[in-house]
């Protein structure tokens, strides 16, 4: 048992050597490490209430009281950035990995039985995307109205017709694959065959794809906010504070500023770990 | 019996780039004489011979020690090589009595054997010799005998009929015009597993013909 | 004129290609690798020189780097490698492809990845002249057409105008020769271009090399992983072993006496033709080939050789100089030599305690009566009514008795897999039936029940793809004994264990993921999954074919063990003749879609032969220069399923049509009979048996009783 374990943390350490390898990787990683740390220990770094007031300063620069300025109420801009990241660390991810379990099973049933159910699921998924996702996120928030859930439920729907694409694509290879021949050999359920022998080999590119995507989520989560249809206020959602800044933005430019280099940097940041995984993962074979 | 046959199929060429220094070297170590120079596709440029690559003092005389040396190491084969116009060539489905007169005429040991100015082998008068060897049987134990017959249709025939009706084979027959001796006409004859003496004997009947040299070869 | 004489020997002069010390290394993450070290080696002009060695031996390694196509990560490190009297190590690009040009030609193992597939292959031919030679377009399209003539490809003019995939596999590489030669290269490098193509196929392909090369004087390198082949196209062998050539000589001196433990190793391993089951067992090299990164310290092959000493683990073996021309790398090469002799004779004695052939009638447990597969494709044209059905197996019929082994041989496309998948059940049956134990198993698997299932299971050709890269090993062993509940639940951990030792592996393997495994490991535990449920018959789809011949021995070793032991009757598939040879009890002879011979082992290998049969026996390349065979190649390619030829099948590639009346006109009128040479031998021909008889034996005598 204690061999296994340091086995284990062997190989764990291995894969995170792996990854330090690509310095692609290492700088995305790093970025997105950050702002995990700044979400998990928010309450700690901040220096004020994000939704406290100070009706003394509104639409101020950067003091030293408030390091990043403040916003139309006054609010701490610094404050409400390490809050909005929690906001959207959660979110994100949740909204992914809802629409990877989405794609998944839909990839999976269309790409094993193929057919006719191949056609029907991604006939429809092709009507899914050929909306602008714009469009979508607008129609979808419209009609159910903006809350957290909601964000989840729009992004969800927008993205798991890509992932189900990813998914069936390689089904539809690891299904030629002699192990699959012998486990229907086995006489092996439909069910173990799809979530047991075909999933596992799946999950490399789709964990990568999954990465990415979290990094278009942050992006959609920024524009609905941007657009209005994102987190009621007063949360602190960076999408919101572009679009309240937006307003004032003759008057203090720096307000947009901070909030639109937090996404971009933790954008940027996922899309460079993704692509140095890619690259390395690439290469070990 | 076709140039085809008897040239040496990829011979080592150079480039119109390589220095001359190079190329002297690498002609020394693979002891070669002859070296086509060609460009793309093998297509032919000129050819370089250890005559060529011997610089023209004439054009070093105004030269110091120092430049010497660097126009020596600038020296490339595409100065010194005897450009295409003039190199002699010739083709694959000629044959090779053909070449050899060719070689003879213009005197050079080597022709460039070309198919549409593309170089497919080289032919030299050491491949030519060794085709002589080959046809005259060199080397295999048997009895030669040169026969002198006058320079008549049908003498050459006699022979050959004479050595048949004794049922013996040709290992390899040729003839010249007789040395000094305009009008006649000098055959060898290579006849194998039989003595020396039985073969006098029984060409020495044959009328008209001469025995000039016999021996074991 | 007097025929036989000697010709006048040409001065020594200078080889094409010369390699000296070569060395090369790849840059990997675990640090430089080497991988080749101190390879030496010359070709002259119209030379063949073989390389043969196992994967992973650095054969091709050595071509790349004659032909500077290393990588980015892979370097020469020291060394010369002399073309045509110029290094070509250490120069630039740009120097590199003018010193090379056009000289040296390439041809791989996959045709298509020297054809551009959406060009013409006139075209593509053409411009190889175009672009090299400036010449016009009209001339170039003709010289193409010579050339096309010249590797006696059928209707040249028409090939011209069709795009490569309209070709078949044979074609494809003829094509590929073909524009290999026409720019006259001084030096041909060939890595396994026979590989990929079905035997009759590759003796045609063979035949071809070696004709072209007495034509076009070229000097060739010939890379390849099977003796036979080497032994019937080279000239000079070089033997390749972990990056090091271990034995050199010339080609019958090295088949005749081989002196390196490993091609001695290597010759034991394979079945020749004419080994039959009774008599013989395979003598695999045990382990296997070390990674490059690590090496043992002294001479390589120490941890395999069955001759090794202490001092061989310590020092590594020079090169060293048996006779004129045959350089070994063995400190013991004369005992190795002497003992190979014995080693090689005694392959032909008898081994007779071995294995029992079980002659006496058993029942049966297989029957398969006229069981069709046919397919249907997308039609071609768009609204077009009727689909064209491929007749995938067309009317087979045979029985398996119980605990004998039937082989299943013919070229790709006959449908030998077809079958077997649908015995097992992923195929569904478009006609006729089968039975298994007294069940019908005409229907797929998903309507069998589980013990039906438990009863039939199947071994597959690709080692990298039977097992499940996600999981244990143990895992996967355990799936089966889970799944048919053939052990208790607690015990099923030890029955794995005690498979894998049956598989000669240990339970160190019980953890490890496939990745971790060798070729031949992965075989293995594919077995022990195919046989852990103790199934009644286990089918086995080329189960060999991907390994290396040292493995392969193993495999096939251990399937016979375990049906001795088992008592298990086998369906075993494959196109290698030899092989089947030694390991079945009888034969079926599979030509699109159809059985034209079947019956026991020993018959099929003599005559009377279908002449299919015939055309198969001959076209196996033997390891072995002096062997004597029958030459007898078959014209074109096999013909498109989806239009199977009328009459007999094989009536538009048949070589004997001529014996019969009318040149066999019947043959392409009417479907021929089955003609019993005995009970259990019979022939699907038109052919009269007293004919058939007649002919000769394809390998001689002498041969297959040597020793």
């Amino acid at each position: 048992m204690e061999t296994e374990k340091k086995s284990r943390l062997r190989k764990f350490w291995e894969s995170i050597s792996i990854v330090l390898r690509s310095p692609t990787a290492a700088v995305g990683l790093a970025i997105v490490l950050f702002w995990v740390f700044v979400a998990i220990f928010a309450p700690l770094l901040a220096p004020h209430d994000p939704l406290a007031q100070d009706a003394s300063a509104i639409n101020q620069g950067p003091s030293p009281t408030y390091p990043l300025g403040t916003d139309n109420l006054g609010r701490d801009i610094l404050s409400r950035l390490i809050y909005g990241s929690r906001v959207i660390l959660i979110l994100a991810p949740v909204s992914v990995l809802a629409s990877v379990i989405v794609g998944t099973v839909l990839g999976l049933v269309g790409g094993y039985f193929g057919g006719i159910v191949d056609e029907i699921v991604m006939r429809i998924l092709d009507a899914v995307m050929a909306f602008p996702t714009i469009l979508l996120y607008l129609i979808i928030i419209a009609a159910i109205g903006p809350s957290p859930l909601n964000v989840v439920l729009a992004i969800t729907f927008v993205g798991a017709p890509g992932i189900a694409r990813l998914v069936r694509g390689l089904t539809l290879d690891i299904r030629t694959r002699d192990y699959i021949r012998a486990a229907e050999a086995r006489g092996e359920s439909a069910l173990y065959i799809m979530f047991v022998e075909i999933l596992p080999n799946a999950r490399g590119p789709l964990i990568i794809d999954a990465l990415l995507r979290v990094g278009y989520a942050i992006f959609a989560i920024g524009t609905l906010g941007f657009l209005g249809l994102g987190l009621p206020p007063p949360t602190p959602d960076w999408g919101g504070m572009i679009s309240e800044a937006r307003k004032y933005i003759w008057t203090n430019p720096l307000g947009v500023l901070w909030p639109a280099l937090a996404i971009a940097s933790l954008v940027v940041g996922l899309n460079l770990f993704a692509d140095g995984l890619r690259e390395e993962t690439m290469r070990y074979q | 019996m076709l140039v085809r046959d008897y040239m040496t199929r990829h011979p080592l060429m150079a480039d119109p780039d390589m220095s001359v220094v190079e190329a002297r070297r690498f002609m020394g170590e693979n002891n070669l004489r002859h070296l086509p120079v060609v460009g793309e596709g093998k297509r032919l440029l000129g050819l370089v011979t250890r005559q060529t690559l011997l610089v023209d003092p004439g054009r070093l005389g105004s030269l110091n020690v120092w430049e010497i040396a660097d126009y020596l190491s600038r020296l490339t084969l595409k100065d010194v090589m005897v450009p295409a116009d003039e190199v002699i060539t010739v083709g694959p489905d000629v044959p090779v009595e053909e070449a050899a007169r060719t070689m003879v005429e213009h005197r050079v040991g080597c022709l460039p054997v070309v198919d549409e100015n593309i170089v497919i082998g080289i032919i030299t008068e050491v491949d030519l010799l060794a085709h002589l060897a080959e046809m005259m049987a060199a080397g295999v134990p048997a009895v030669r005998v040169t026969v002198r017959m006058p320079d008549v249709r049908g003498e050459l025939a006699k022979l050959v009929t004479a050595v048949s009706a004794q049922g013996w084979g040709i290992l390899a027959l040729g003839g010249a015009p007789a040395p000094r001796k305009p009008g006649y006409w000098d055959a060898v004859v290579k006849i194998r597993g039989i003595a020396q003496k039985e073969v006098v004997t029984a060409l020495s009947q044959v009328e008209g013909h001469e025995i000039v040299d016999v021996r074991e070869a | 004129m007097a025929t036989e004489r000697p010709g006048v020997g040409s001065p020594r002069e200078v080889p094409i290609l010369r390699v000296e010390n070569l060395a090369i290394s790849y840059e990997t993450r675990y640090g430089e690798v080497t991988a080749v070290r101190d390879v030496s080696f010359e070709i002259g002009r119209g030379e063949t020189l073989g390389i043969v060695g196992e994967s992973g031996c650095g054969k091709s390694t050595v071509a790349f780097g004659i032909v500077n196509f290393l990588g980015r990560n892979g370097r020469i490190v020291s060394g010369r490698i002399l073309f045509q009297g110029q290094d070509l190590v250490g120069r630039s690009e740009r120097e590199l492809r003018r010193l090379r040009g056009d000289r040296i030609a390439m041809v791989y193992q996959d045709p298509m990845q020297a054809l551009n597939p959406s060009l013409r292959i006139g075209d593509q031919m053409a411009e190889v002249l175009i672009v090299h030679r400036r010449m016009k377009k009209d001339e170039a399209e003709e010289r193409c057409i010579r050339m096309l003539e010249r590797v006696y490809m059928p209707d040249p003019a028409n090939v011209m105008r069709r795009y490569p995939h309209q070709l078949s596999g044979g074609q494809q590489q003829r094509v590929v020769i073909a524009m290999a030669l026409l720019n006259d290269p001084a030096l041909l490098i060939m890595d396994e271009p026979s590989t990929a193509l079905d035997v009759t196929v590759e003796a045609a392909v063979l035949d071809l090399i070696n004709d072209l090369q007495e034509e076009f004087d070229t000097a060739i390198m010939y890379i390849s992983h099977n003796l036979g082949v080497i032994a019937r196209v080279s000239d000079k062998v070089a033997v390749m072993y972990a990056g090091e050539v271990v034995e050199r000589a010339a080609a019958e001196e090295i088949f005749l006496h081989p002196s390196h433990p490993y091609t001695l190793g290597l010759m034991r391993c394979v079945p020749r033709l004419g080994m039959e089951k009774a008599s013989s067992y395979l003598h695999p090299i045990r382990g296997r080939v070390p990674p490059p990164n690590r090496l043992p310290p002294g001479c390589v092959f120490e941890p395999r050789c069955d001759f090794a000493r202490p001092e061989c683990a310590e020092r590594r073996p020079p090169l060293k100089r048996l006779t004129d021309g045959h350089w070994v790398r063995c400190f013991f090469a004369d005992e190795v030599a002497s003992k190979g002799q014995e080693a090689l004779a005694a392959r032909w004695r008898k081994e007779a305690t071995v294995h029992e052939p079980q002659r006496e009638p058993t029942e049966t447990i297989l029957t398969v009566q006229d069981a069709r597969v046919y397919y249907s494709v997308p039609a071609r044209r768009l609204f077009s009514r009727e689909k064209p059905v491929v007749k995938a197996v067309d009317g087979v019929s045979f029985h398996v008795p119980k605990q004998r082994t039937l082989g299943i041989v013919g070229e790709s496309g006959c449908g030998k897999s077809t079958l077997v998948r649908a015995i097992i059940g992923l195929e569904k049956l478009s006609g006729g039936g089968m039975e298994f134990m007294g069940f019908d198993i005409s229907v797929p698997v998903s309507k069998r029940d589980l013990d039906l299932i438990r009863n039939i299971q199947m071994v597959f050709q690709n080692p990298d793809a039977t097992l499940n890269p996600s999981f244990t090993v143990g895992f996967q062993i355990a799936r089966p004994l889970r799944r048919f509940r053939a052990v208790p639940k607690d015990r099923v951990k030890d029955e794995v264990i005690r498979l894998l030792n049956l598989m000669k592996l240990d339970a160190s393997y019980y953890d490890r993921l496939p990745r971790q495994l060798s070729g031949g490991e992965k075989q293995r535990v594919a077995i022990a999954r195919a046989i852990a449920a103790r199934p009644e018959l286990v089918l086995c789809d080329e189960p060999v074919s991907a390994l290396d011949v040292s493995v392969q021995a193993a495999v096939l070793n251990l399937l016979l063990e375990v049906q001795r032991e088992l008592g298990t009757t086998m369906l075993f598939i494959a196109h290698d003749l030899s092989v089947v040879r030694f390991f079945c009890d009888d034969i079926a002879v599979m030509y699109l879609g159809q059985i034209v011979e079947i019956g026991p082992a020993e018959a099929i290998y003599a005559p009377p032969y279908h002449p299919y049969t015939e055309a198969l026996l001959s076209a196996v390349p033997i390891p072995d220069p002096t062997a004597e065979q029958r030459q007898i190649r078959l014209s074109g390619s096999v013909p498109s399923a989806l239009n199977p030829p009328s009459g007999c099948r094989f009536h538009t590639r048949c070589p004997r049509r001529e014996w019969l009346p009318d040149g066999g006109r019947i043959c392409e009128v009417e479907p021929p009979p089955w003609q019993a040479d005995t009970e259990e031998h019979r022939i699907l021909c038109h052919i009269p048996l007293e004919q058939l008889r007649r002919m000769e034996a394809v390998v001689s005598e002498e041969v297959r009783d040597a020793g």
